[in-house]
């Protein structure tokens, strides 16, 4: 049996191999991936991909641990990305996700995957849009993506997803300072987490705070409107809610045909992004392995060449 | 010249001295930091005694601030009592063993009761089935409680029971099988553990969440203060806390700051302090640093009285810190094992040194096995040959008046003092429990002892220097796991058999509605244990209202690898991982697992992050994994390598199960299975021959076995 066949009939370890593949930097896996993933991209399945992004220990994987837990047990299929924020001393990693995720790691309809970001701008890996696409084919019904997200790497998480939501802490000032920045852009969903013991109150008061600023935010006339919700992923309250409301927003999104919009945006995007990735891989390999350069750059230092000269033979040996 | 001028001039001319004899232009150049960051001079003079903080150095035994000892007459009149924590297999197994050892000349029980029991699963779960019996005595019901008081009189026998998670259900068949000995339970004397924010931070056998868990705790301290009038209601213990790593400073701040939580447990109650205070007990560890230890003690009894002070209390008796202690079994090796001897008479003589109430000795077996008969008797002998033979008995703290001991129980009194103010700005110990601090500076100091030994700085004999080359051959115990297992299972059955049904059922639905009506809890699980509930079924009539607990845990980085800044060795190990990265396309990935109920987390932790600082990508997996869950977990994340880091005794049921499931979600699986912690040399033929490529034992250097690691993967990926 082919592996596209064996991902299709949703076999763990062959989804597992496919995603080491997709994540792999050897140049053959990368030549391989590509033809696998043309593949199964004939095959989709009908998976919903849902982002979770939020700073470090607002408790992502507590929360996916929680309301998987309560989407498992309705016996919904459960695949998770889950991009762990890694060392970057030596470059090695721990992966302690998955210590927040012990009750549904255990449930046979679910898979989890930890990635290291390995520093690859902040949140999403490479390789994070392609493992989504293995799992959609193997038949899992939602697709969650655990991102640290920062700045830019916000909008790539964002463009992997057909809803994003944004967890945050109790009086996380740090974050309402982030909507006026455009993250509300990207976020369909605000989960003001940890709503329980003493920060209850404080929860209940961040989530007002969203609400009120919500206001001045123009939801675009299609698109269901944002929500934000308060939840206590450690005493797995307010899991109802989030459910509703993600199966509402996805059924609004669906009959205005957003949805199907955003999907080929997104495609839009990462075709555009993955060439502006080549041709930065091609000129940092290009400059790597080329001694000409430095010699053509000192020239310059020395008076010889002029630097708009310099830059432009530079580009044309690059780029033929 | 004044007597004042008359002593500096000495003292210059010792320093002058000092710096011809070592060729050193400076005395501070012999100032050696300890691992609580404290600094030993080579000489201590009448000076050091100016400005002191919190000993007063003319204060005596058997009055505040304690710092001299908690009675007047200490040792002198009754030695400390000879304790040793105890219990295997059945009931009657441990009975036989304790019985023979209080012939021997022990004076006090300590039961150590095997891990499902701590955890509150009967042992026919299928969860337990590698840990029934194992690293301790099996009790499912009150009747294997009997057994195991079984001869032994409760009214004249003082019984320490180290148990927290099902303290409940432990400590009502306790007081069920004292009545059914006729021994009421204000007569029933000892000590029950019952301390569980140490066990969030590094015993691990809890079972509920910290809340419920405190209230659990406040209930028994209000019941025993009531009704047991000679039974300490609560060893607030630091004893785990340093042999999961913690320095003295550690130890000692955790330990008096989870004492001061309690405290406010209990006062929540309506109780009044007085009433109870004098009932708390505690319980620390004696590691290899011998005047550490002693100044440790000695600053614990004066930073208590100072607390129960600030309280309030008004009680003498209230300020007293009275402790049991236990030698390090960190500090014993596998290696050369007869050395462990040596070790634990030192660090009990400093214990002793520093005052303790009773003691318990470790076995030279400890890095092994649990003791065998004989090993146990020396132990024990340690203590009888200190108490018979050397004379430290004549003397009330001998070494008080020392400058060096006076000035170093200050520091560490200082310094601990700095410690709890950190915590109750925090918001007391539970907040910071929930945060997971604590476990993690207790982890970060556990992996700096580590690469101080692996780099050599710290000798270890016998491990990184003077090694044995021809290690012993010693005798080990043995246990049957599997007739354990069945044995009990039968007990259970019979005592399912005979019970009454209805009045189990509805004690256990009293117990439940207790829980949620916020009442006292244990005379409800007397009522349930005396007909015959089992622990199991207590505990999870519990469970229904508070939840099972689930620990998320941090994880510390950059410690090791900081260490070995400019080290060859961990430098070509780190070269080869990274050249194994760019070939294959990712970094070598490890899975590190703890697999059944298993709670010895600190060598799983040390080398995750070790092995993350050499280069690896290492998944962390969560406590009590079934071999199911870890197959799961491995194929998922495609990793090259499980390490399985084991302790308890389970491996030679997980281990095979592991194996076999591995196998049952991908046959062709190129996954490596290798082996960390206590593994008995016998064990290792049975290992190999189940497809487990390397063991490494206690001791081993953890940048050799990273390289030993590499290179199998490497070999298996070629
Ligand atoms: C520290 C300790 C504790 C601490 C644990 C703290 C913690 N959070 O880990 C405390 C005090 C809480 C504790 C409690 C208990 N303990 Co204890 N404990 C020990 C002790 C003294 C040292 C273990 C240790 O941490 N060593 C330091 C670390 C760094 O070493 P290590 O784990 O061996 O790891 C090294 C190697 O083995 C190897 N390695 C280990 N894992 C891995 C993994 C990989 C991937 C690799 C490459 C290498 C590797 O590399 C490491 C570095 O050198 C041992 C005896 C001993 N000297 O070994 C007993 C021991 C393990 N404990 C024992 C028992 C019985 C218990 C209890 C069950 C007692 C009871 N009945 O209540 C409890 C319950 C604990 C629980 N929840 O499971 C027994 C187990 C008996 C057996 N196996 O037959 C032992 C052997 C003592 C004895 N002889 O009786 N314990
Ligand atoms: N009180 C409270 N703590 C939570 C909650 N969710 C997560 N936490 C804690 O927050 C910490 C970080 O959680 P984690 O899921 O690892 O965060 P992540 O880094 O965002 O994935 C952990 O200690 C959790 O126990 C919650 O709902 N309430
Ligand atoms: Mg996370």
């Amino acid at each position: 049996m082919s592996l596209v066949d064996k991902i299709l009939k949703g076999e763990r370890a062959a989804i597992a191999k496919a995603i080491t593949l997709v994540e792999s930097s050897r140049e053959n896996d990368k030549q391989e991936s590509k033809e696998l993933i043309s593949k199964l991209i004939l095959n989709p399945g009908h998976s919903v991909r849902v982002g979770f992004s939020g700073s470090p220990g607002v408790g992502k994987s507590t929360f996916i641990e929680s309301f998987g837990s309560y989407l498992v047990k309705k016996s919904f299929k459960l695949g998770i990305l889950a991009i762990d924020p890694s060392s970057q001393l030596t470059g090695g990693s721990i992966l302690g996700d998955k210590t927040r995720m012990s009750e549904i790691s255990k449930n046979e309809n679910t898979f989890i995957r930890s990635t290291p970001s390995r520093g690859s701008l902040g949140g999403v890996s490479f390789g994070t849009r392609e493992a989504a696409i293995i799992l959609d084919s193997a038949g899992y019904d939602f697709i969650f993506i655990e991102t640290v997200g920062v700045g830019q790497s916000e909008i790539m998480a964002a463009n992997l997803v057909d809803i994003f939501s944004l967890i945050v802490g109790p009086g996380s000032g740090d974050e309402l300072q982030g909507i006026k920045k455009g993250i509300t852009e990207y976020a369909d969903i605000f989960i003001v987490n940890k709503a329980d013991g003493d920060l209850k109150l404080q929860a209940s008061k961040t989530a007002a705070d969203y609400q009120s600023s919500l206001h001045y935010l123009s939801a675009s006339e299609t698109s269901a409107s944002k929500k934000v919700m308060l939840v206590s992923s450690l005493e797995q309250t307010g899991m109802d809610d989030v459910t509703t409301t993600i199966q509402e927003i996805i059924s609004i999104n669906k009959k205005s045909g957003i949805f199907e919009k955003r999907r080929s945006d997104q495609l839009a995007y990462w075709i555009k992004e993955e060439v502006r990735n080549h041709i930065q891989q091609k000129v940092e390999t290009g400059i790597r392995e080329n001694d000409q350069f430095e010699e053509m750059i000192n020239s310059v230092l020395t008076g010889k060449e002029t630097m708009h000269n310099t830059i432009d033979l530079i580009l044309k040996k690059l780029m033929k | 010249m004044t007597k004042n001028d008359k002593e500096q001039e000495n003292l210059s001319n010792w320093k002058k001295s000092f710096e011809k004899e070592t060729k050193k232009s400076d005395a501070e150049d012999f100032y050696f930091s300890t691992d609580e960051e404290i600094d030993i001079k080579p000489l201590y003079t009448k000076e050091d005694l100016n400005n002191l903080s919190f000993v007063e150095p003319n204060s005596l035994p058997g009055s505040s601030p304690f710092t001299r000892g908690p009675k007047a007459s200490m040792y002198t009149n009754r030695p400390w009592t000879i304790r040793q924590y105890a219990g295997f297999s059945t009931a009657e197994e441990s009975n036989t063993f304790y019985k023979k050892n209080l012939e021997s000349g022990q004076k006090g029980l300590s039961v150590a009761f095997d891990l499902p029991t701590h955890r509150g699963y009967d042992s026919d779960d299928e969860l337990v089935k590698g840990d029934v019996g194992k690293a301790g005595v099996a009790i499912d019901t009150v009747e294997d409680m009997k057994i195991l008081f079984k001869d032994i009189p409760l009214d004249q026998m003082s019984v320490s029971m180290t148990m927290n998670g099902a303290v409940l259900p432990i400590l009502a068949s306790f007081i069920v099988a004292g009545e059914e000995q006729h021994v009421g339970r204000e007569l029933l004397s000892g000590t029950i553990q019952n301390d569980i924010l140490k066990e969030f931070m590094v015993r691990n056998t809890y079972i509920y969440p910290p809340e419920p868990s405190m209230k659990i705790v406040a209930d028994i301290i209000e019941f025993t203060s009531r009704e047991m009038p000679k039974f300490n209601s609560i060893s607030i213990s630091g004893y785990h806390m340093q042999e999961a790593g913690a320095d003295n400073v550690l130890e000692l701040a955790y330990t008096l700051a989870d004492g001061i939580e309690y405290v406010r447990a209990a006062l929540s109650k309506g109780l009044d302090i007085d009433e109870f205070a004098p009932r708390l007990s505690f319980f620390f560890a004696i590691g290899t640093d011998f005047f550490m230890e002693i100044a440790k003690l000695r600053a614990a009894r004066t930073l208590w009285s100072k607390i129960m002070k600030d309280f309030g209390a008004k009680k003498e008796k209230s300020l007293i810190l009275r402790t049991h202690c236990q030698t390090s079994g960190v500090s014993l090796t596998e290696k050369d094992p007869y050395n462990n001897i040596v070790r634990t008479s030192y660090e009990a003589l400093s214990a002793i040194l520093g005052g303790t109430q009773s003691l318990h000795t470790n076995s030279f077996d400890e890095a092994i096995a649990l003791p065998t008969d004989e090993s146990a008797r020396i132990a024990r002998n340690t203590q009888l040959i200190l108490q018979n033979e050397t004379g430290v008995t004549k003397t009330v703290d001998p070494l008080a008046g020392s400058f060096f001991i006076e000035k170093l129980t200050d520091e560490i009194s200082k310094k601990s003092w700095d410690l709890i103010e950190e915590i109750e700005s925090l918001g007391g110990m539970t907040k910071a429990v929930k945060a997971g601090i604590p476990k993690l500076k207790i982890e970060e100091s556990a992996t700096k002892k580590q690469a101080k030994v692996d780099s050599g700085d710290r000798v270890v004999v016998g491990v990184n220097k003077f090694k044995n080359p021809k290690e012993p051959k010693i005798d080990v115990r043995v246990i049957d796991n599997d007739k354990v297992r069945e044995d009990q299972i039968n007990k259970i059955n019979k005592v399912k058999s005979i019970r009454d049904e209805n009045l189990v059922n509805e004690s256990l639905l009293k117990l439940t509605n207790a829980a949620k009506e916020n009442k006292n809890l244990l005379e409800f699980t007397i009522e349930a244990m005396k007909h015959r509930a089992t622990v199991g079924e207590a505990s999870k009539a519990l469970e229904e209202v508070f939840g099972r607990h689930f620990a998320t845990s941090l994880s510390v980085s950059g410690v090791y690898g900081k260490h070995f800044d400019k080290n060859e060795d961990f430098k070509n190990v780190s070269k080869k991982i990274d050249s194994f990265g760019k070939k294959h396309g990712r970094r070598p990935r490890v899975l590190v697992v703890k697999m059944g109920q298993d709670g010895h987390d600190r060598g799983a932790k040390i080398v995750a992050t070790s092995f993350a600082d050499l280069g690896f990508d290492v998944d962390m997996g969560p406590l009590f994994q079934t071999p199911k869950d870890v197959a799961k977990d491995a194929i998922e994340n495609d990793v090259h390598a499980i390490g399985v880091s084991t302790l308890a005794a389970g491996h030679k049921t997980l281990i095979p199960e592991l194996i076999d499931n591995l196998k049952n979600i991908d046959p062709k699986s190129k996954i490596i299975v290798f082996v960390g912690g206590i593994i008995p040399e016998q064990d290792y033929e049975f290992l190999y021959n189940n497809n487990i490529s390397a063991i490494f034992g206690p001791g081993s250097n953890i940048i050799e076995s990273a390289e030993k690691v590499i290179e199998l993967i490497i070999k298996k990926n070629n």
